[in-house]
């Protein structure tokens, strides 16, 4: 930008914003190590094509995505089905909330209930979230595909499950389920975790993706 | 044989594309070296979108670190400050989005925006000002001032960086100008 260009306000912006940054050059010191520290001996990962080709061929990564998908989409279908079909209590309390406010450490905090029936599924071009949350009165879907702005999950037939459908192209993709303005980040189901900021969000890796910055 | 410091001269001293290149053989003090040249720019970023200092030293940490775990993703082409900036913009972004979902602990960042030490060395009266009325500005009107007039990025490039038009940056530009304004002659009179 030319300096002609600036009136009074831009320059006292700029000496502003400069004031900011020098006055944490201290701690900015050894950023550069803390980053090589935390990378230790980590390569570069493969690009989107490099993952789709680890899908492809049998190795023991692409293998497990494979699986972790085939396997979260038969969990759907059958946990649905038996919804529907009414073998499970309808009034079973939507309690994904026990794992809102404080992360829980681990996947085992979550009820069998809620390892049955929150799935994400592959649906034609779309992927399936589905969660069961009965006595939730709004439940929306955020993740790194919508920016984190909250997407609205339905429940139009009013049996507590609550659903939506993305369009996903292949990749890796953070996610939360917001029940009634708490954070539900560990969908018993997901693919992966990853804990940030103190609070855990889901992984779901769709079509091999697993490169997601 | 070389030692690690011979290392760090010779890496001072070569262009970016030779140290991403390196980098991508696995060469981390190579990536180092690149840390080094954009740290402050980031991390001015970051303090721009966050407003707060500790959050806006880690989540420059993370946008090297997923930087470099994705740098086969870059193309060498395209200008590097343009994609870091990318990716510590998105990680900023789902920080906020993680704040307004955590109001209770907005509460603690603004305690620890407070005491920071960047406020308490201001040297100048005005500067603090400034700072202030930043600080109430809405993100998506302080973003793009601090884009171009602490990393001195042209609209197009803010543009890309924040996936908006170069219309929207320009208009957010000059609205936010007049905002920051607005605040601090309210400020002088209520003084």
């Amino acid at each position: 930008m030319n300096l002609e260009d600036r009136d009074p306000m831009d320059e006292l912006l700029c000496e502003t914003l400069r004031q900011d940054v020098a006055s944490a050059a201290g701690s900015l010191q050894a950023l550069e190590e803390r980053v090589l520290e935390r990378l230790g001996d980590r390569l570069p990962r493969r690009g989107l094509w490099g993952s789709l080709r680890s899908m492809a061929a049998p190795t023991r990564s692409g293998r497990r995505a494979q699986l972790v998908f085939v396997g979260a989409t038969a969990a759907a279908c059958v946990a649905l089905g038996l919804f529907l079909g009414g073998r499970l209590p309808s009034a079973q309390p939507a309690e994904p909330v026990l794992l809102g406010g404080a992360p829980a450490p681990a996947r085992s905090a979550s009820t069998p209930m809620m390892k049955s029936m929150t799935a994400q599924a592959a649906v034609g071009n779309g992927v399936l979230f589905i969660l069961p949350a009965p006595n939730a009165r709004v439940v929306s879907l955020v993740g790194s595909f919508s920016e984190w702005e909250p997407i609205p999950l339905s429940d139009d037939d009013r049996d507590g499950i609550w659903t939506a459908e993305m369009p996903l192209p292949p990749g890796r993709y953070e996610y939360a389920f917001i029940i009634d303005g708490r954070w539900f980040g560990q969908d018993p189901s997901a693919d992966d975790y990853v804990k940030s900021f103190g609070e855990y969000s889901s992984v779901r890796y769709v079509g091999g993706g697993g490169d997601g910055a | 044989m070389s030692t690690e410091e011979d290392d760090g001269i010779v890496y001072r001293t070569q262009d970016e594309v030779s140290l991403l290149r390196a980098a991508l053989e696995g060469e981390t003090a190579a990536w180092g070296e690149m840390v080094m040249r954009y740290k402050d720019a980031v991390f001015g970023l970051c303090l721009g979108f966050l407003r707060n200092r500790a959050d806006a030293e880690d989540i420059a940490q993370d946008a090297f670190v997923r930087a470099y775990l994705n740098l086969r993703r870059y193309n060498l082409e395209r200008k590097f400050s343009t994609w870091v900036f990318t990716i510590a913009a998105n990680l900023c972004r789902n920080r906020l989005r993680y704040r307004r979902n955590h109001p209770v602990m907005e509460v603690d960042y603004e305690f620890e925006g407070g005491a920071d030490p960047a406020r308490m060395v201001a040297r100048e009266e005005r500067e603090v000002r400034v700072r202030e009325a930043l600080d109430g500005l809405p993100y998506a009107y302080r973003t793009p001032l601090v884009l171009r007039f602490y990393n001195d990025l042209s609209y197009k490039e803010i543009g890309d960086i924040l996936a908006i038009p170069e219309g929207t940056v320009k208009t957010r530009i000059h609205r936010g100008k007049a905002m920051l304004k607005e605040l601090l002659d309210k400020e002088r009179e209520s003084a």
